[in-house]
């Protein structure tokens, strides 16, 4: 597999780590962990390009070809404080 | 002397040269260029295997990696290779391999003459079978009977290679479409590398007599090979495609071939792929279809042409095409008589058919071979019209050659994702080229005509090309071909009526046109559920010529169309490959491993330290002049550091300095136990919570200035907490301003642990500056300066239970200092101590390591209690109010001294109420011998209602017969009021 880096371009998938699938923004801790929705056809990821930049991306991927749909760095959420 | 079925002309082997070889202990002789399966054929020998389940006799199916029957072992003994193909391993002098599946030989193999294994294995058997409490009778039968052939005994001690290839196009098939898009993709300027499995190029091209561009097709072969290396194109033979993978990465293998070589893996990238995989020939179900002498046609041709051997002396032909006829002439010219044609179709319009009868060939249309004679040879078929009317007729005869057409070879097409349809002229499926990178060509997309397979391969050669961004150019000049006109094939995939357990469709997994029939009658629809309950198609060659045929019965038996029940979706890997390629090669010797090494490993290798990997790092384990055994330096050391005094490397621990405006605040959310309250110049106990409440790791949090800090953490646990707290920073903590550090390398730590450390440290350290801190430290304060002009943190903390100091220097500065303190502390009595002195004094003690933080534990599991109380809510700690984490059968830290004095106790052990109690209450998580108490204790996770002190549990290790009596305690066992280390 490979992800393209925003910061430093496409690279094997071996540089990288994969840390979490997300869920819809708002929803509780608890929900995020145990009521999971999973739709294989867009899978939103956090990875690490950790033996890279080791910059936190976030990954559209679709779970059911493996491929890498959308690759961002992760956003940084408005001045408001309402990202987390 | 040559071999009776060879011919003394003709084929590719080398005649020169002579191989001597054994199977089963029979000495035979072959040529250079036999594979093993043309050279046992060549001495007459068709008995090569029984079958797994029913253990039938079996033969040589084919010619080519698609052999489902004759598998071999090779070099038997401690370093064989179980399942080969013998159809694809090349022969060499001396080289020695045996039959597999038979007890206690080939010929008179015990099982079979039982009927234990003829009490048939129908569909569904090991479903129904492999449960309570018939299993019982049966599992120790089924044990002896499993497996294909036997694992050997010593891994491999040669390490494959593993090499990366990135191309332009990369062509898949060396035969005329591959060979054509190679040179089409090259003549454009593109970067190509072509693979084939066969040690030879040419596929079919090797075994047909054509004429292309006025040449013969061998001489084609020939000039096709040398420009192709001219123009620069990478061949790679014996090579084959293992898998497709994400992002179309392609896996090849080349294997050894013989026991002793390294295998070679390699990764290919390609802008562009052709697969020009051909297409494999199929079986038709018969009864006795299975019997040695029973081969493909093409099989029978391709052993005549290229090794110039006769699989028998007479031969009657089965099929449903017209290739039959021109094949039937081949043969005949290659010295096999042929008694007679079977072809349930009508009488083709064909010139060569007439040619065929005045030779004396007896040509049988509508009719179809109904069984096949003899036991461990083909003796004679008896043949009968297609509709069962007439009288049947006995044929005799040592070798039968069946076609039931050609199937294109899915396998890579089908993993990169093409869809395929059903093509009914070819009675097959065949992959939609859709893509412009992946692109099927030739005999794989069912052209099976050389004319067209040439023309086929140098357009999707062109097509790779530009879409490898090189220049499109014109289109060459098809090629002028004279060959075989395309085969008209009749869809023919079983002989209705006769004896349905004896009509096998999958040979190497015994499935027959009966259990496919029984699976249908108990529900089954889908072709992916039929093929796991009936094994269609699941072993090593992966139903090659018997999955399309196993479909197409199955669609007859539901009255459905092939088309809509599909094929089984084949997955990688498309061709068996020693599991060593994928495992052997990380690790080896002289592959790259970095080893980590902290700046004290010459001083601890020069004071006799056994050093022990920990990841990537090495520690002391112990200081062999310590003691003559392991526990004995190790026991001498922890009671050296409780009498006088210790040193120990602790460089590996993980170092991240954390800093910014934000930083208090960041690490109160990391945190439990609210580190924005440690003073400036003190150091503070913390624990971090995984997102779920789990303890992710515990380590010092040092306060350095207001907005910096410094963490440690374990040593295996650094790189996970670094990213730990860089996800926080940039995701859930994105608005505090805060950034992490890894200075791990930076700083080395050394502990000085004992009564006698103090005056130890007013020695090396320049009392200038050091006196006034080394008596005002309390217990959690550092003090910051120089050493020799380079920084030194002095933090009084202990992991030891004796008063203790960390010096964290830089890392350059570790070997004098380290030097100084020895020099120093020798007439003392102080040594430097390892990481099982560690164990003992830390267990002891009743702190912590990952035996106990082992990412199943709360915590209120570890008797954190206090610290989840004074914290702020951090990340984890929502969860941490779960009834579940609080029920009476959760684990709790709890300590355990061994009833007994001479006991030891074992980590790892399961705690059980009495000694024949199988319900397990918990497990020691560390047990040391401690020489401060003169008896076994431990730390161990016991479920809270068990978990009251003085109650007696059995440390249980039933694999060593060990069972301890131990008494539940607290985890501190020894100064529990930690008087020693406030001196
Ligand atoms: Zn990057």
């Amino acid at each position: 597999m490979l992800i393209s880096c925003p910061f430093c371009g496409e690279r094997e998938v071996a540089e990288f780590e994969f840390r979490c699938t997300l869920e819809e923004r708002g929803a509780t801790a608890a929900e995020r962990l145990y009521f999971r929705l999973a739709d294989p056809r867009r899978s939103l990821e956090h990875w690490q390009h950790v033996r890279g930049c080791r910059m936190w991306l976030e990954l559209h991927r679709d779970l059911r070809t493996g491929r890498v749909l959308r690759t961002a760095s992760v956003p940084v959420p408005p001045a408001d404080g309402t990202g987390s | 002397m040559t071999a009776r079925f060879r011919n003394p002309t003709g084929g590719s082997v080398d005649r020169s040269r002579t191989c001597r070889f054994t199977f089963d202990r029979q000495s035979l002789r072959g040529f250079a260029g036999d594979t093993l399966a043309s050279a046992l054929l060549a001495n007459g020998v068709h008995l090569i295997g029984r079958s797994t389940k029913c253990r039938r006799p079996r033969g040589i199916f084919t010619a080519g990696p698609e052999e489902p029957n004759a598998l071999g072992t090779l070099d038997p003994g401690d370093r064989q290779i179980p399942n080969v193909p013998l159809t694809v391993a090349p022969l060499a002098d001396g080289l020695v391999f045996a039959s597999q599946n038979r007890w206690p030989s080939l010929r008179f193999d015990l099982s079979s003459i039982a009927g234990v294994a003829g009490a048939r294995f129908g569909a569904g058997f090991y479903y129904k079978t492999f449960m309570w409490p018939a299993w019982r009778w049966y599992e120790p039968l089924i044990r002896g009977l499993a497996g294909l052939g036997c694992a050997p005994k010593i891994g491999v001690d040669r390490p494959p290679r593993e090499r990366h290839l990135d191309c332009d196009v990369l062509v898949v098939g060396g035969g005329a479409a591959g060979l054509s898009a190679a040179r089409a993709a090259a003549s454009r300027g593109a970067k190509v590398v072509l693979c084939e499995q066969d040690s030879s190029l040419g596929g079919e091209l090797q075994f047909e007599t054509a004429t292309i561009d006025g040449r013969a097709s061998s001489r084609w072969l020939i000039d096709s090979e040398r420009e192709l290396r001219v123009a620069g194109v990478e061949l790679l033979t014996g090579t084959a495609v293992v898998g497709c993978y994400d992002d179309l990465l392609l896996a090849l293998c080349q294997p050894a071939g013989y026991p002793g070589e390294a295998d070679e893996l390699l990764h290919i990238r390609a802008a562009a792929r052709v697969l020009a995989t051909g297409a494999t020939e199929r079986a038709i179900a018969f009864a006795g279809n299975d019997r040695p002498g029973v081969m493909l046609l093409g099989a029978v041709e391709r052993f005549a042409a290229r090794f110039a051997v006769r699989a028998g002396n007479e031969a009657v032909l089965f099929a449903n095409h017209d290739r039959v006829y021109c094949a039937a002439q081949r043969l005949r010219e290659a010295g096999i008589r042929i008694a007679a044609i079977v072809d349930p179709r009508a009488r083709p319009e064909l010139a060569v058919l007439e040619e065929l009868e005045r030779g004396g060939v007896r040509i049988c249309n509508e009719q179809v071979v109904e069984q096949v004679l003899g036991g461990h040879r083909v003796s004679g078929v008896i043949v009968r019209h297609r509709d069962g009317v007439g009288t049947p007729t006995r044929i005799s005869c040592d070798v039968l050659g069946a076609s039931g057409g050609w199937t294109p070879a899915l396998q890579l097409a089908t993993q990169s994702g093409l869809a395929q349809r059903y093509d009914a002229q070819l009675g097959a499926f065949i992959p939609v080229s859709e893509s412009a990178t992946v692109i099927p060509a030739g005999a794989a997309r069912g052209k099976l005509e050389l004319a067209a397979a040439l023309a086929d391969g140098t357009a999707a050669g062109a097509v790779a090309a530009t879409a490898a961004g090189r220049d499109a150019a014109p289109a060459e000049r098809p090629a002028l071909v004279s060959a075989d006109p395309a085969p008209a094939v009749m869809p023919f995939w079983r002989v209705v009526g006769g004896d349905e357990k004896r009509q096998f469709v999958d040979l190497q997994n015994d499935v027959t046109v009966s259990d496919l029939r029984q699976a249908v009658a108990e529900g089954f629809r889908e072709i992916e559920h039929v093929k796991r309950y009936t094994a269609l198609g699941v072993g090593t060659d992966q139903g090659k010529t018997s999955g399309l045929p196993g479909a197409a019965i199955l669609a007859e038996f539901l009255g459905k169309p092939l088309a809509e029940v599909g094929v089984s979706r084949p997955r990688p890997p498309t061709r068996p490959i020693p599991l060593g390629v994928l495992a052997g090669f990380r690790g080896a010797p002289g592959t790259v491993r970095p080893v980590r090494h902290t700046p004290l490993q010459a001083d601890h290798v020069a004071d006799g330290a056994l050093m022990e990997p920990a990841g990537l790092w090495l520690r002391p384990r112990y200081y062999r002049d310590h003691g003559e055994s392991l526990a004995a330096a190790a026991e001498f050391e922890a009671q050296r550091v409780r009498a006088a005094g210790g040193l120990f490397d602790a460089s590996t621990l993980g170092k991240i300095e954390v800093a910014g405006p934000d930083a208090a605040a960041f690490l109160d959310r990391i945190y439990l136990a609210r580190p924005s309250g440690i003073g400036i110049g003190r150091a503070r106990y913390c624990v971090m919570l995984r997102e779920d409440g789990m303890v992710l790791d515990d380590g010092l949090v040092l306060r350095l200035a207001a907005q910096h800090f410094l963490l440690t953490t374990s040593t295996h646990a650094a790189a996970a907490v670094l990213s730990h707290l860089e996800y926080h920073a940039a995701c859930s903590a994105a608005e505090l301003a805060v950034s992490c550090t890894d200075v791990t390398d930076a700083w080395a730590v050394i502990v000085v642990a004992g009564p006698r450390t103090r005056q130890l440290l007013r020695k090396v350290l320049p009392p200038a500056q050091w006196r006034e801190p080394l008596e005002q430290l309390r217990h959690m304060d550092f003090h910051c300066g120089k050493w020799q002009s380079r920084p030194l943190r002095l933090l009084r903390a202990s992991f030891s239970g004796e008063l203790a100091y960390e010096l964290h220097c830089a890392a350059d500065a570790a070997p004098p200092l380290w030097r100084a303190l020895r020099r120093h502390g020798a007439p003392d009595g102080v040594i430097p101590y390892g990481l099982e002195a560690l164990d003992i004094l830390r267990v002891e003690k009743g702190y912590l390591t990952s035996a106990e933080i082992n990412g199943q534990v709360s915590p209120y599991d570890l008797r954190l209690d206090d610290m989840v109380k004074r914290s702020a809510p951090c990340i984890g700690s929502g969860l941490l109010a779960r009834p579940a984490l609080h029920e009476p059968s959760r684990p709790i830290l709890v300590g355990l001294v061994a009833a007994d004095a001479t006991a030891r106790l074992d980590a790892g052990a399961q705690l059980i109420a009495a000694a024949r109690s199988t319900q397990s209450l918990g497990h020691v998580t560390s047990a040391v011998w401690s020489p401060a108490l003169g008896r076994a204790v431990g730390l161990a996770l016991l479920a809270r209602e068990f978990a009251a002190h003085d109650r007696e549990v059995v440390a249980a290790d039933p694999l060593r017969a060990r069972y301890t009596k131990a008494r539940v305690t607290a985890a501190v066992h020894f100064d529990p009021t930690g008087e020693r280390m406030r001196l």
